[in-house]
C-alpha cells in the first residue's frame, strides 16, 4: 500500500520535439508545431493544418528500436514510454511489479485505412500484416512486450480524456498495493480516420488554433505520446533521481449531455476539477497553474471556462492551453500534458497560450500570452475532457 | 454464485405495433418508419425535444424504453441501473445515410450517431442512469448470451435494475424487444432466463 503517488520519470514525443528536452525547448521559445501535413497522406493537406511529429516511420522505427512497418502509433508509444522509463532510472525493474497502462484512440488504423483502400480495388491486394495491430490494445501489448512491463497491462480508450484516465488508473493500482510502479499515459498517431471525422464535425480550424480566444475557430489535430512513471512512496524514497512531483489529486466525471459536445455550463468539467481538488485536499486558491484542455473549439473553451469561473475565485490561477503548441493529440493529450505539468513544476514555468489576442469577454480571466519564468508553481491542475462527456482532471504538486 | 433476476416488464415495437407485457398498446398503419416512430412518440405523450434529433435506432430504443420506464418509480440509485443492448446491424442504418451525405457535405448530425451504443447513451441521459452498459452485435437475438451476461451483472456488480434486449433497424425493417429486469421479484414477474426471453421474443416475431 502506498498513500502517496510520485512522478519519477517523464517521456514525450510531439510535434514540438522528439523527446522531453526538445519539447521543453520549444515551449520556452514559443515554437508551435503546426504545419502542412507531410507524413499523413490526406486530400486535406493544403487546407487543414496539423501538428505532426517531425519524423517519418523509418526514423521513428530507429528511435523506437522496432520494425518501422508496424503502426506509427506503436512507434510513438515506444519512444516516449522508453524515455520515461530511462528517465526514472529505477534499475532492476524485473524485481518489481511494474505495469503499463497506456491509452490510445486510433490503434493501428493508420495501417488499416490504407489496407482497405487497396482491397476495395482488388480483393487480394494488401499485406495482412497491416491489419493485425488494428486494435487499440495491440499497440499497448507491442510496447509492453518490448519494455518487459508485465505485472499489469491494459489499454484505456475514452476519447480525449484517455491518457488522463490511464494515469488515474495507474495511481489507483499502486495505491491499492497491486503495483509498485506503472508507466502511464497515452499515444495517438494522426490518421485519415480522425482527420476526416473531426472535419465532419466542423471543429477543425483552417488556421493555427487559437484556444481561449474570442475568435477561436476550432482545433488542430496533433499526434504524439506522453508517459509518466508513477511510483509508490517506498520506491520514491529509494530513487536515485530527483522526483518530479506528486500526483496529489485526480477525478473523472461525466456530462451526460451529448455524444461529442460539452454541456454549455461545463457540468462534467466542473465535477472533475472539484473532485480532484477534494481528493488532493486542496482549495481552488491553492492552484497556481491550470493546463487547460483548451482545444480551441467554441464549445469546449466556453464550457471549460464556465466551469472554471464557477469553481475558482479572483485572483484566478494562471492558465494556458499547450495545445496551441502541440495541437490536440487526442488519446495522448493527458499524458503529454502531464509531462508538461511536471516540467512546469520543476522549472517554475507558466507556458504561454500562443496566438491569444482577444480573451473571451464572458470570463473574468484570461490565458497567459507570454512565457512566465521563476513562478511559484506548487500545484498544477491538468484538464482532459473527451467526447461522450468523459471529463478528467489531474493535480500535480511540488514535493 | 449466480443470482436469480426477474423480468418485471417487457416491451416490443415491430410491424407498426407496440406491445407491453403482451398487450397491444398502439398500432398505426404509417407509411414509413419515420412516420411510425413519430406517432409512437406522440402516443407516449411525453415532451422530450431531443427525440427529434435522434437517428432511427436511438428513436426505436428510446421509445421502447419509455414504455417500460415511464411510470416506474425509481427506487434505485443511478449507479445501480444498467443497460445491455444487442442487435444485428449495429448502426448500419445511419452509417449508410451518413455515407451518402459525404458526397455533398458530410452531416455532423448524422455522424454522431454512427455508433450502435449511442442509443444506450440517449436512454441513460434521459433517465440519468449511471450503471454498467454494453452493446453487443449478433447475427440474431442471442437470448442465452444476454441472459448469461445480465445475470452475471446482477451477481458481480452493484446492478439492481437492468434494461436489456434487442434493438435492430435497417431501412424499413425494425424490431425492438426490451426487458426490464430486477433483482427482486414482484407480482406477475417472470424468471429472467433464456427460455422466457426467447418465448417473448418469438411471440413478437409471430
Amino acid at each position: 500500500m502506498s498513500s502517496k503517488i510520485y512522478i519519477a520519470g517523464i517521456g514525450a514525443i510531439t510535434a514540438i520535439g522528439n523527446n522531453v528536452a526538445q519539447c521543453l525547448h520549444a515551449l520556452e521559445n514559443e515554437k508551435a508545431g503546426m504545419h502542412k501535413a507531410t507524413y499523413l497522406k490526406t486530400v486535406h493537406a493544403t487546407e487543414i493544418p496539423v501538428a505532426e511529429v517531425k519524423a517519418g516511420n523509418e526514423e521513428l522505427g530507429l528511435l523506437a528500436g522496432m520494425n518501422s512497418k508496424i503502426s506509427r502509433t506503436a512507434l510513438l508509444s515506444m519512444i516516449a514510454a522508453k524515455e520515461a522509463l530511462d528517465d526514472a532510472a529505477i534499475g532492476n525493474i524485473q524485481s518489481l511489479r511494474a505495469g503499463f497502462i497506456s491509452a490510445n484512440t486510433v490503434g493501428g488504423i493508420d495501417k488499416t485505412e490504407n489496407y482497405f483502400r487497396n482491397i476495395f480495388k482488388e480483393q487480394h491486394a494488401g499485406d495482412l500484416h497491416d491489419i493485425v495491430n488494428h486494435e487499440c490494445g495491440r499497440i499497448t501489448e507491442l510496447v509492453a512486450d518490448k519494455l518487459n512491463l508485465h505485472a499489469y497491462t491494459t489499454t484505456i480508450s475514452t476519447a480525449c480524456s484517455s491518457s488522463a484516465n490511464s494515469i488515474m488508473l495507474a495511481a489507483r493500482l499502486i495505491k491499492a498495493g497491486m503495483l509498485d510502479l506503472a508507466v502511464a499515459g497515452g499515444v495517438d498517431a494522426l490518421t485519415k480516420f480522425t482527420l476526416n471525422g473531426f472535419n465532419t464535425l466542423l471543429i477543425l480550424d483552417n488556421d493555427w488554433c487559437k484556444p481561449f480566444d474570442e475568435h477561436r475557430n476550432g482545433l488542430n489535430l496533433g499526434e504524439g505520446a506522453g508517459y509518466v512513471v508513477l511510483v509508490s512512496e517506498k520506491l520514491a524514497n529509494h530513487s536515485a533521481r530527483e522526483i518530479y512531483c506528486e500526483l496529489k489529486g485526480y477525478a473523472n466525471a461525466n456530462d451526460a449531455y451529448h455524444q461529442t459536445a460539452s454541456s454549455p455550463d461545463g457540468k462534467g468539467s466542473y465535477l472533475a476539477m472539484q473532485q480532484a481538488l477534494q481528493k488532493a485536499g486542496l482549495q481552488p486558491a491553492d492552484i497556481d497553474y491550470i493546463n487547460l484542455h483548451g482545444t480551441g473549439t467554441h464549445n469546449n473553451d466556453l464550457a471549460e471556462g464556465t466551469a472554471i469561473q464557477r469553481l475558482f475565485n479572483a485572483p484566478y490561477p494562471k492558465m494556458s492551453s499547450t495545445k496551441s503548441f502541440t495541437g490536440h493529440t487526442l488519446g495522448a493529450s493527458g499524458g503529454v500534458e502531464a509531462v508538461f505539468a511536471a516540467l512546469a513544476i520543476r522549472h517554475k514555468l507558466i507556458y504561454p497560450n500562443l496566438r491569444l489576442q482577444t480573451p473571451i469577454p464572458e470570463f473574468p480571466f484570461a490565458a497567459e500570452k507570454k512565457l512566465l519564468k521563476n513562478q511559484v508553481v506548487d500545484h498544477v491542475l491538468s484538464n482532459s475532457f473527451g467526447f461522450g462527456g468523459n471529463c478528467s482532471s489531474l493535480i500535480f504538486s511540488k514535493l | 454464485m449466480q443470482r436469480q433476476a426477474y423480468i418485471i416488464s417487457h416491451c416490443s415495437i415491430s410491424n407498426n405495433t407496440v406491445y407491453k407485457n403482451g398487450e397491444q398498446l398502439f398500432a398505426d398503419a404509417a407509411e414509413n418508419i419515420q412516420q411510425f416512430l413519430l406517432k409512437v412518440y406522440r402516443h407516449l405523450e411525453i415532451d422530450y425535444p431531443k427525440f427529434y434529433k435522434m437517428d432511427n435506432l436511438s428513436k426505436l430504443g428510446f421509445l421502447a424504453s419509455e414504455y417500460l420506464l415511464k411510470h416506474v418509480p425509481v427506487v434505485h440509485k443511478q449507479e445501480e441501473i444498467s443497460i445491455v443492448l444487442t442487435n444485428a446491424h449495429a448502426s448500419l442504418d445511419t452509417d449508410v445515410k451518413y455515407f451518402h451525405t459525404t458526397e455533398t457535405g458530410a452531416s455532423p448530425a448524422l455522424f454522431v450517431y454512427t455508433l450502435p451504443n449511442i442509443v444506450i447513451g440517449e436512454i441513460c441521459i434521459r433517465n440519468k442512469f449511471k450503471g454498467e452498459n454494453a452493446f453487443f452485435v449478433f447475427e440474431k437475438f442471442n437470448a442465452a448470451f444476454t441472459a448469461q451476461y445480465v445475470t452475471d451483472l446482477f451477481s458481480s456488480s452493484n446492478t439492481k435494475l437492468c434494461l436489456c434486449g434487442w434493438v435492430d433497424i435497417l431501412d424499413e425493417t425494425y424490431t425492438a424487444v426490451l426487458f426490464l429486469v430486477s433483482a427482486h421479484a414482484t407480482d406477475n414477474t417472470l424468471l429472467f432466463n433464456e427460455e422466457n426471453m426467447m418465448r417473448i421474443f418469438k411471440s413478437v416475431q409471430a
